[in-house]
């Protein structure tokens, strides 16, 4: 079976860069995994010791990239590539998620699962992995708190929110979100480290996944930052110093409140 | 056919209740209708359902000129490749400016495939919108350092935006909707996903979205016992205990107890934040508190600013005095 994970880089800092057209400059940033994707990883890997399964791993972004699909190879995935063009800086979720699904069609074609984290931390919108699913029409299921059982024709799954636990049969191929702190990943051993060093991390452009330049980056995100302010909501309301004022003092007034 | 209106997708529970973000969303709907000419408002109900007229009417209250009704009764519970496929075709059928959805987890889901299928732009959890240039709706959110605000525009029809629950006010006004029935062929859609069990969860103590006194933790208080210090004033007061995302990420909160953007947006009568540091994505889940309490040892903190009452010291000493001084009231 194969199973492909796309992660993706976050930035590490708070310390952001904007670029003229008011995005945020990852060229500029030190970037790490996101950290719900190590776990969509660490599904994989499990699925992968239960199976004979071959687990690639996919990101899209800038050159330095590299980096985490390093980290995923130390995990221990057989494979990782890298999606990387000029043409691809300032997808939206639309866009991007053209992207990935193009990287299925064209590179990995016979893939039976397409497992993700459940959102990324600095956008938070837990989109990218349903757009790629409805894209490529396959099914999909959010916030995977367990993988029950696999087989090559369906998987079956948990889905828990707060408001509600499902047990789901879906047949596959299909697209998991992986829920955050239920897979805890794996921490790679110095062997994997030394695999990840020396391994050759092929880079695909928008020719080798026939995309269009129209339909990926600025010009193919249909959405786009239109002016970027500081809120200036205040409240004006009492300061006190706990240094100067005793608390008891301060309660008096917080008791007005309550 | 020219795009017009705004369509609202109005989920409704297990019990065939209307969502309260759905009358939110019809409220601030209303709002938008008047900035652009000749524009009505749609409400897309799908299920299975007895009582439609009820639905109509409050629909309607809340600003509705349209009630869209898709029924069958496939559709009794939520199913996510049923709904979001129909939902899809509503559109196309009668295609909107603007698709506005609720950001529940069934809403995202929806959100997501929609606007894929109609290949448009979607903007998640708003904290605004507005009407901008050229009539295009206007979004507003946090960008990602958390200390500016970004207006996002979309140059595809229809414009998608989804919005949390909280956000906006919901206000009922005197108005009647009409019904539209649609017939939409569910033998078509190949249902791949099949639900084998399912367990609703109760409301449990830590449902903070309606909470009247909430104390809030950040980083400051993920250590020692800071966060024990939190729920020893919050029994006091009968407060719920919540945190911002970094307290979620340290496992001293549950998701369902992290407030702000990708959380929940909460308007307590008061809110006590203690070792957060005010975060746009924190700020805008406590904008609708009544009274705002801050203990932070870091006075230049961004979050005072939204004080009412700001407390300059450092938590670990001020909250033992705090619950000292609720206990000495509790006494008298
Ligand atoms: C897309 C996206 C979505 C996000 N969604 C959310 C969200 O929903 N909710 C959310 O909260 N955040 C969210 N964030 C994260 C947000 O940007 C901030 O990182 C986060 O709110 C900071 O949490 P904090 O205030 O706990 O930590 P910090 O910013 O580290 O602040 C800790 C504060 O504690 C104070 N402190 C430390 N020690 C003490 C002491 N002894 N006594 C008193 N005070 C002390 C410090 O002075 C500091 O101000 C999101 C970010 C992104 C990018």
């Amino acid at each position: 079976m194969n199973i492909a994970v796309f992660i993706k880089q976050v930035p590490d800092t708070t310390d952001v860069k904007w670029t003229v057209n008011n995005n945020i400059d990852r060229t500029k940033m030190d970037s790490v995994i996101n950290p719900v994707d190590k776990e969509a990883i660490e599904a994989a890997l499990r699925i992968k010791e239960q199976l004979d399964a071959k687990v690639t791993v996919v990101t899209m972004g800038p050159k330095k990239a590299e980096d985490v699909l390093k980290e995923a190879v130390a995990m221990g995935v057989d494979d990782a590539f890298l999606l990387c063009d000029s043409k691809f800086a300032g997808s939206d979720t639309l866009a991007t998620s053209k992207v990935l699904s193009a990287s299925i069609k064209e590179l990995l074609p016979d893939t039976k699962l397409i497992i993700f984290g459940q959102s990324a931390q600095d956008g938070e919108t837990g989109q990218t992995g349903p757009c790629v699913a409805a894209r490529l029409n396959l099914p999909s299921v959010g916030h995977v708190s367990e993988i029950v059982e696999i087989t090559e024709e369906k998987i079956t799954v948990v889905s828990e929110t707060d408001k509600e636990k499902i047990t789901l049969n879906v047949t596959l191929p299909a697209v998991l979100c992986i829920y955050n702190y239920v897979y805890p990943p794996r921490i790679p051993r110095v062997c994997g480290y030394v695999k990840a060093q020396d391994y050759n991390y092929v880079t695909y452009n928008m020719y080798d996944i026939n995309v269009m330049d129209s339909e990926t980056g600025l010009k193919g995100s249909p959405t786009y930052v239109s002016k970027v302010f500081k809120c200036n909501d205040t409240r004006n309301g009492m300061l006190f110093d706990a240094g100067e004022t005793s608390v008891s003092e301060i309660y008096q007034e917080i008791k007005k409140v309550l | 056919m020219e795009p017009n209106g705004i369509l609202i997708y109005a989920q409704t529970d297990d019990d065939n209740r209307i969502e309260p973000v759905v009358k939110e969303l019809l409220t601030k709907a209303c709002s938008l209708k008047e900035k652009i000419w000749n524009q009505r408002i749609m409400a897309c109900v799908i299920g299975e359902r007895i009582n439609y007229e009820e639905m109509i009417k409050e629909l309607g209250a809340y600003g509705a000129d349209e009630v869209i009704i898709v029924s069958d009764n496939r559709l009794k519970t939520y199913n996510k490749t049923y709904y979001s496929e129909i939902f899809t075709q509503i559109a196309k059928n009668h295609p909107p400016r603007i698709i506005l959805i609720g950001a529940t987890s069934q809403g995202k889901d929806i959100a997501a495939y929609v606007s894929t299928k109609l290949e448009t732009g979607l903007t998640a959890d708003c904290t605004d919108l507005d009407i901008g240039e050229a009539n295009l709706l206007l979004s507003t959110r946090p960008t990602f350092g958390g200390q500016l605000t970004a207006d996002i525009l979309c140059k595809t029809f229809p414009q998608m935006a989804t919005v949390q629950q909280n956000i906006f006010k919901a206000e009922k006004i005197d108005k009647t909707a009409v019904a539209k029935f649609d017939w939409i062929d569910i033998d078509k859609i190949e249902n791949k996903i099949e639900v084998i069990n399912r367990v609703v969860k109760k409301n449990s103590s830590e449902n903070i979205a309606n909470a009247d006194i909430i104390v809030a933790g950040g980083l400051g208080a993920c250590r020692d016992n800071g966060f024990a210090l939190i729920h020893e004033l919050a029994r006091k007061l009968n407060a719920s205990v919540a945190g911002t995302r970094v307290a979620f990420e340290k496992g001293y909160i549950l998701k369902s107890q992290q407030v702000g953007q990708s959380g929940k947006i909460v308007a307590p009568k008061v809110y006590i934040a203690v070792g957060i540091s005010g975060a746009d994505q924190q700020l805008v889940g406590i904008k609708n508190s009544g009274k705002i309490i801050v203990i932070n040892n870091d006075k230049n903190a961004p979050i005072f600013k939204y004080a009412d009452i700001g407390i300059v010291g450092d938590l670990f000493k001020v909250l033992p005095e705090l619950i000292k001084e609720v206990d000495k009231d509790k006494e008298v």
